[in-house]
């Protein structure tokens, strides 16, 4: 199943980040907004859910662990992929056990977010 | 809770104050090249003043015994010789009155003609040479007259003599009695030198015993508090050599030269120990710096992916845009990994004026990932146009990394942490550098001890208790301080004190 359609929301504060992604992600027919603090994100997610939530863990106002808290506080269907800088198995079991759908460290290629953000899809369709 | 801080610093195992084999050797000589006093020589000669004043006092006191006993025996035999003359005197009245023999008379004065003979250079000494001779021709008038009295029958003639005879016999007797008497006196005179004498010898003895006794002490007492200030400056990590203050040496100077060997080996162990401590903060800084550098490593890795899949229909701005992006991330990368060897690389200790806000801000910038970890905020203040600092670039930071870590260890999330440089408004010619924090503060009993080596109050495995002695070694050996202030509850602030270099900063940096 492609997973079209779906929203989908990039929060990282490295500018470059969501500028490469959002091409790369919308190849597969979904829509993609990219930001660069959690604030301003939540803000628009308050207005209008996302399907799929992809935060980097480390920023300085808000963390991605809060995103992540908010998000599913929010919308608890919504599937959440945390980016970590530093892959330690601490941050992948907090991001786990506070309900992530999955995590993928950096430096990642497009297609390994491809490859996880279609398997959230599948997931959100069945 | 913060204190005694175990990431290290550390320097590059070089010292700014090891010395060399040339200064060694200076100092060696600087000992050596004294003349000896030592302190066995010092003893040596006062005993033998000692020893000295009593072979004199006492071989004083054996001859005055043997004087004195000389006197007495003379004495006894002027005694003889008075009473020789004064028996010949009687026989001379006996006969005159009664007509009794003259024969006894003329033996007692022939008795006591020897006796004045034999005894004639004595009493000359005591009542003088021309007496002993007058006197010996009075002896010798008498006796003639005598025997002339004893040899005449006309009584006219005897009547001549008789009053001759008198008056020579009573000088002859009043003499004697002189010489004895002064004999006598003399004696006393004697006996009471001999009783004082003992007392006089006391008093210098005691006037001696102070002199060298407070001579010795001085020197011994003087020379061991020396030391005792040394051993407590060496204590408080300053290494620098012993110099020799005295212009002779002794066992002392032996001393020093072995606390100046002990002090050397302790610096070249601070050395390791700055050295394995600075490995230490590496590897806590390594941790953040790969965190930091998978940031500039993904933009990298998205650029060149992206342009990769989408080759065909980027134009050629985009293409450049991406192309871009990927250089300057590349240089991002490059300036993390830079900043972090240029504190990793050893290399020889130089002390050089350094630009302290510089240090400072690179400082900082080691940190800031542990920082952005552990959710802390860190702020800087520095003041403006500050002197530069006399110092080694890699230990300064060391020193500050240092406490910035320790901060860091110490705060709870949200914590912040402010790094400030300014001039000292207390201390003239200094400046400090303020690591606070808004932490749990260090309890007042902890305060002292913090500095101390191997004292720390973080857990097993996760401090070696060494951070903060080391940081006080290296700022000692600038010239600095290194001081807390903490109330519990209210933060902790670290204060490292430098002084700022004499020298104009453009000549020597120049």
């Amino acid at each position: 199943m492609n997973p079209k359609d779906l929203r989908i929301m990039i929060i990282d504060d490295e500018r470059i980040v969501g500028k490469r992604l959002k091409p790369a992600i919308e190849k597969t027919g979904s829509t993609v907004e990219i930001f660069t603090d959690g604030e301003t994100a939540l803000n628009r997610f308050q207005e209008q859910p996302f399907d799929i939530v992809v935060t980097d863990i480390r920023m300085d106002e808000m963390d991605g662990i809060e995103v992540l808290e908010r998000v599913l506080a929010l919308s608890p269907r919504t599937k959440v992929i945390i980016i970590t800088g530093y892959a330690t198995v601490e941050v992948a079991r907090e991001a786990l056990s506070k309900g992530a759908f999955d995590f993928i460290a950096k430096p990642f290629k497009p297609g390994d977010l491809r490859v996880i953000i279609n398997r959230a899809g599948r997931e959100l369709e069945s | 809770m913060h204190d005694k801080t175990d990431n290290p610093t550390t320097t590059d195992g070089h010292s700014p104050s090891q010395e060399t084999g040339d200064t060694d050797e200076l100092e060696h000589r600087a000992f050596t090249e004294r003349p000896t006093l030592s302190i066995r020589a010092k003893v040596i000669l006062s005993f033998s003043l000692f020893f000295a004043l009593c072979i004199a006092v006492t071989s004083w006191s054996i001859w005055m015994a043997s004087d004195l006993t000389a006197r007495i025996d003379f004495l006894e035999v002027a005694g003889d010789f008075m009473m020789e003359v004064q028996q010949a005197r009687r026989y001379e009245k006996n006969f005159l009155l009664y007509g009794t023999n003259l024969d006894d008379a003329l033996h007692h004065l022939e008795v006591a003609e020897s006796q004045l003979k034999s005894q004639g250079n004595t009493i000359g000494k005591i009542v003088g040479t021309e007496h002993t001779d007058t006197m010996a021709s009075y002896l010798n008038d008498y006796h003639s007259r005598l025997r002339e009295l004893g040899s005449t029958d006309d009584t006219t003639r005897r009547q001549a003599i008789v009053p001759i005879l008198r008056r020579d016999g009573a000088k002859i007797v009043s003499f004697a009695e002189d010489f004895v008497n002064a004999e006598r006196a003399n004696v006393k005179r004697h006996l009471l030198l001999a009783q004082r004498v003992p007392f006089l010898f006391l008093g210098a003895l005691l006037l001696l015993m102070v002199v060298a006794g407070t001579w010795l002490s001085q020197s011994l007492l003087l020379t061991l508090m020396r030391f005792m200030a040394y051993t407590k400056r060496i204590g408080e990590g300053d290494f620098s050599p012993i110099t020799p203050v005295r212009k002779f040496k002794d066992e002392f100077s032996q001393l020093a030269e072995a606390f100046n060997s002990m002090t050397r080996e302790l610096t070249r162990r601070h050395d390791i120990l700055v050295e394995s401590h600075k490995l230490r903060a590496i590897g806590t800084l390594v941790a953040g710096v790969a965190h930091e550098l998978n940031n500039p490593l993904n933009n990298t890795m998205l650029s060149a992916s992206v342009l990769k899949e989408e080759w065909d229909d980027f134009s050629e701005d985009e293409k450049m845009e991406i192309i871009d992006d990927v250089i300057s991330e590349t240089e991002r990368s490059q300036r993390i990994v830079r900043n972090l060897l240029d504190f990793a690389r050893e290399s020889e200790a130089k002390m050089q004026p350094l630009d302290l806000e510089r240090i400072v801000q690179e400082s900082v910038r080691l940190v800031a990932n542990q920082v952005r970890m552990a959710r802390l905020t860190l702020r800087t203040e520095l003041e403006d146009n500050l002197p530069h600092v006399h110092g080694d670039e890699q230990m300064l930071k060391q020193v500050f990394v240092n406490l910035m870590l320790n901060a860091v260890d110490a705060l709870p999330p949200r914590g912040s942490i402010t790094v400030s440089a300014r001039m000292d408004s207390k201390k003239d010619g200094f400046l400090v550098v303020k690591v606070q924090d808004d932490g749990p503060g260090i309890p007042e009993h902890f305060q002292q001890r913090i500095f101390e080596p191997f004292f720390t109050t973080k857990g097993k495995g996760k401090g070696t208790g060494l951070g903060l002695s080391v940081s006080q070694g290296i700022i000692h050996k600038l010239g600095g301080f290194l001081k807390v202030e903490s109330e519990e509850g209210e933060g902790t602030t670290f204060i490292v004190s430098l002084p700022v270099t004499d020298f104009p900063s453009d000549i020597m940096s120049g």
